[in-house]
This record gives C-alpha cells, structure tokens and sequence, in this order.
C-alpha cells in the first residue's frame, strides 16, 4: 500500500540573531547583527500508512511543532521531500488543507461566539462536505459522544475540556485522510482525557483516519499509539511499534519495600548489598530497579527477608513514560 | 473538488456574517454602549468640522457646503474599511501570540477567511450619518440629478473605499515583519483625518506627500471634484479608480506574502 505521508531527509533551519546581555547588548544588537544557524529539524525521514496512530514525541523544543508545521504546509523544509497525500504541503497549502484535519491543544480553531452547530455548518460550507456525509458523521458523532449539550453553546461558554472536544470533532469533520492533533489532553482531567482517547480511537477504527499525535501524556500514548517516533534535538532517536520500545526495556522491574527504622541508611546498605541495582528511598519505600536479565527480583526479595524485617511490598512494571525518559536521557543504543 | 469561484466565497461569507451579526446582538449591552459611543464620535467630529467653518465661510474658494460634500463623502467611503476589513486591527495581536497558524490551514483564501471573521455593525451608522450629511449637501448646493452622476458617485466612492483598504491592508501587514507595527497601523489611520479636507489648503510638500506617498487625496478630494468642480476635473481624479484597483491588489500582495511566510511560535 502507497504510504498516505512521506517523508524523505527533511532538515528545517532557521536564522535565529545571537543576543547579547544586558541593554548595552541590546543595543549593540541593533547595529551588528550576528546570526547563528538553527537546526531545527535534522534530516528526519519517515513513512506512516493510512488508518495508522502514530505518537510524535519529545522533549519540549525537540521540533516536533516544526515537523507538524511542514507536514501541514505552514513551514517550507530547508531541505528534503514530504508528499501528504500526494501533495507537497508547501506548494499546494489549501488542496493539503482539504484532506488534513489540525488540532492544537490550548488553540481553538472554532469561532469564538459561534455555538458549534454553526461552527460546523460554515466548516460544511468551507470544506464542501456534501449533505449525506455531514449528516452521517453527525450521527456518528452523536453516537460517540454526548454531543448534544454542546451544539447550542458558544464556544467561549464552553470548558476546556468541552472546547477541545469540539476542536477534535470539528477536526474530523470533512473526513480527512489525516488529522494532526499537538497536545489535545493537555491541562485536561482524567475523566476529560479518558473520553477524548475514546473518541479518537472510535474515529481512528470508523473512518479509517491516520492521526499524528504530540503529548506529553503517556497515557495518550498507551491507549492510542500503536507506534511511537521519538525526536530530540531535532534528530529521530526512534521510530518503532511501541511493544518493541517496552521489551527493549522490559526486563526492568521496580520492587518497592518498606521497612521500619531509617529508610535512607537501609538504602544505603542495599546498595552496597546489590551492587547490581539501582536503589533510591523516599519517606514511604525504598525503590530498587531490578534488571531480570542479571538477577532476578525473587533472588533480590530473598536477599532483602534475610537481613530485615519486610513489612509491605510492592512490585511495578516500568512504565513507558520511564522508558522514554530514558531514551531522552541516555538514548537507544 | 468544487471549483471555488465568488459564490462559493459570498455563499461563506453571508454566512459568517449573518452569525455574527447574530451574536452580537445577543450582547445587547455592549450593542447598545457602542451605538451610542458611535453616534457621539460622529456628533463630535461633525462639530469640529462644523466650528472651523462657522469661523472661515470658505477655505481656499471652498465653501460651507462643499466642504460638507467633502466630509460627508469621506464618511460614507470609510464604511467599507471600517465595517468589513477591522479585523486588521487584531492581525498584529494574533500574530504574536501565534494564534494567526489557524487560519493557514483552511483549504479558502486566507485573506478572505481572516477578514471574514470580523465584521464590525457599528460602521454602519456611520455609513447612515454620512450619507444623509452627503445628500444634504448635495441639495443644497443644487448639483442636479442624473444617472450618470449616480454611476460616478458609486464608481468614485468605490474607489475612496479601496484606497483606504489597501492603507490599512499595508500598514496591517507589517506586524509579519516588525513586531510594533500597532504604531504603523494607528499612523497611517491618522491620515485619514485630512482626507476630508481639500488638498488645496495645504502647502505643495503636503499636497505632493497625500497625493503620491499616503494617497489619502484620493479617499475624498480627488473622487469628488468629478462631481462638485465637473468643469475642471484633473487627470489625477480619472485615474484614480485604476490607482484604487491597482494599490488594492498591491497591498493584498503584500499582505499575502507576509501571511505566507508566516512560521507561528512555538507550542
């Protein structure tokens, strides 16, 4: 199958002024400019299927926003190929705007004193969507979500969980090939967020749409992505299913215990103990990471039972947020 | 893909505008605050106007009713500007808060589609006030009627209108490349106030800088000599309508090729 987004070595550099300090630099600024080049994205090449959920992730500043901007035709690449749907973005903004759908998190792209029916009727209107096909994701819409409370309310009455439930809706609208969607849970609650993952899924499997997705959630990424591209200073550190990513890091395992006395010194003696674990306390557990590839965290309990006195224990999977912090911190390699 | 030619983009507009026009009214406080703060500004203005000439009956051979032709003209070609392009205004703010990327990803013109966004009701009574103080004058200074002199009423005063867009399109359009452009915009719109007085009163360095450099001549000076001086209408006034037409097109270029190369902030 024709992959719906191509990419091929795409670097982006920006032309940033070197500032100095102070006013005197300040000054000084205004009549010598010094620019440094920036690179922003550092040839990046991907290809992602129609109907797939990709989650794009990164540090904050690691060019995420950047790739999404050339992806939808804001930005022009400094070098390098994209094809969205058969069009190059750039050239051809408006016919790429017509088969992508854009969200951005805390940025309503919805009229502000309209009430979202309207909203959606001039969106008809601008996107060309014939009757039948509005009507029909309307139903489907009424059947994902409690839509009705929102139709009639303006958009600036609406809550922010409300709103970006409305951007995401008014996204899918047209029925893109693609909706990109940057940060959409977040400053959200959990039950907000919980039902914004729902329908982005049911939209995903119903219409058969690639999203792209940014957060910094991991729980957005475990309920939706199937695969994950993780970039860094503008580089790729990762492009993979996201099962790979945890059995790459799977054979670590937490063991969390409680002791009664000083938690800080017993963590002190384990780790002389386990040279082989990585050991931390806080008030309540002393966390040991355990890597089941060297010893086990049976070996490692009973080693613990014959020099203290365990009064509670606890035994966590790593979780993909430490995975990827991880990454970000030491890289796959 | 339907080809998406003027009625596609009215069908849009009249839309947009009819719910706006909708909300508004559902602030019927602020509607009401702002008509009233629009009929003082225009109450205000006109006594100015009318105090200069209660002291001097005539400026350079032009008299009460002339200039009351003139300033009324310039009310009335204002309106377009006013009602359907204020959202230039906000252009610098959205700009640089970042908020101006949702409108490059709308497969419509994205000028169309951020002008569209705002229209603003209270011109219109500006509008009304001009165009009675216009007829009024016209009557009183006995101009006749024909059709003809209708057609280039609407013929010149659709000229004025655009001059005075493509100023504020130009001056708007500077926030994608200096970050304080509110002092362009408010500078420019400043110049609007000596549109409704003939250029004549003014020295040459003026007249040549209203004239050639901040066109503000041709929002009512020039436009209207067709109809107030028919026997002595300079070349300057014939032409206007395709120097209206080409500074329109000139600043929409402009605009464009700022908002196209616009990259946002980052999120």
């Amino acid at each position: 199958m024709e992959p719906i987004i191509e990419i091929k070595n795409i670097t982006k550099e920006f032309k940033v002024l070197n500032r100095r300090e102070g006013l005197k630099g300040s000054i000084r600024d205004l009549f010598s400019r010094d620019y440094k080049i920036v690179r922003a994205v550092d040839n990046i090449s991907m290809s992602i299927e129609q109907g797939e959920i990709v989650g794009y992730l990164g540090p904050n500043g690691a060019g995420k926003s950047t790739t999404i901007k050339m992806m939808t035709g804001v930005l022009e690449p400094s070098s390098g190929e994209i094809l969205v749907s058969g069009n190059v973005p750039y050239r051809n903004r408006t016919k790429n705007a017509q088969e992508i759908g854009v969200v951005f998190g805390q940025r309503t792209q919805l009229w502000w004193a309209l009430p979202l029916i309207e909203s959606f009727r001039i969106l008809k209107d601008i996107y060309q969507i014939p009757d039948a096909d509005y009507d029909e994701m309307l139903k489907l819409y009424q059947s994902l979500v409690d839509i009705e409370p929102l139709l009639h309310k303006p958009v600036r009455q609406m809550s922010l969980g409300q709103r970006t439930l409305s951007d995401i809706l008014a996204a899918f609208l047209h029925n893109p090939k693609i909706v990109f969607l940057d940060e959409p849970t977040i400053g959200l609650d959990v039950s907000m967020k919980a039902k914004i993952r729902t329908l982005i899924h049911a939209l995903n499997q119903q219409k058969h749409t690639t999203v792209i997705l940014t957060t910094h959630d991991m729980g957005d990424v475990d309920a939706l992505c199937q695969r994950i591209v993780i970039i860094d200073k503008g580089k790729m550190l990762y492009d993979n299913d996201i099962s790979h990513l945890k059995q790459f890091f799977g054979s670590y395992r937490t063991l969390k215990v409680r002791i009664k006395g000083d938690l800080k010194q017993y963590a002190d003696e384990i780790t002389e103990k386990l040279p082989q674990c990585s050991v931390s306390a806080d008030d309540e557990w002393i966390s040991i990471l355990v890597d089941e590839s060297k010893t086990t965290v049976m070996q490692v309990l009973g080693e613990l039972q014959h020099h203290y006195k365990i009064r509670d224990m606890q035994l966590e999977e790593i979780s993909t947020e430490e995975v990827i912090k991880k990454i970000y911190e030491e890289g796959v390699k | 893909m339907k080809r998406k030619g003027l009625r596609f983009y009215l069908r849009i507009y009249l839309k947009i505008l009819a719910q706006d026009i909708k909300s508004k009214m559902s602030y019927r406080a602020d509607f009401i605050i702002s008509t009233i703060g629009m009929i003082c500004t225009n109450i205000a203005g006109f006594i100015s106007f009318w105090i200069l000439f209660s002291r001097f009956p005539s400026i350079n051979g032009w008299g009460y009713y002339e200039s009351l032709f003139l300033y009324g003209f310039s009310l009335v070609s204002l309106t377009p500007v006013q009602c359907l392009f204020d959202n230039n205004w906000n252009l610098r703010q959205n700009v640089y808060s970042g908020d101006f990327i949702k409108y490059c990803l709308r497969p419509i013109n994205l000028f169309f589609y951020y002008q569209s966004e705002v229209f603003d009701i209270k011109g219109l009574g500006q509008f009304v006030f001009g165009l009675v103080t216009l007829i009024y004058a016209w009557v009183k200074l006995g101009l006749g009627f024909s059709v003809l002199m209708l057609l280039k009423m609407i013929v010149f005063l659709l000229t004025a209108s655009l001059i005075m867009i493509a100023l504020q399109n130009a001056a708007a359009a500077t926030c994608f490349w200096i970050q304080n452009s509110f002092y362009v915009l408010d500078f420019v719109m400043k110049f609007k106030d000596y549109a409704k007085y003939p250029i004549t009163i003014f020295s040459p360095v003026f007249r040549f800088l209203f004239t050639f450099i901040m066109p503000v001549a041709f929002i009512a000076y020039y436009p209207s000599l067709v109809i107030l001086r028919p026997d002595a209408v300079p070349v300057l006034s014939w032409i206007s309508p395709l120097i209206g037409i080409g500074f329109f097109w000139l600043s929409y270029k402009f605009w464009m090729h700022g908002a196209l190369k616009y990259s946002g902030t980052g999120s």
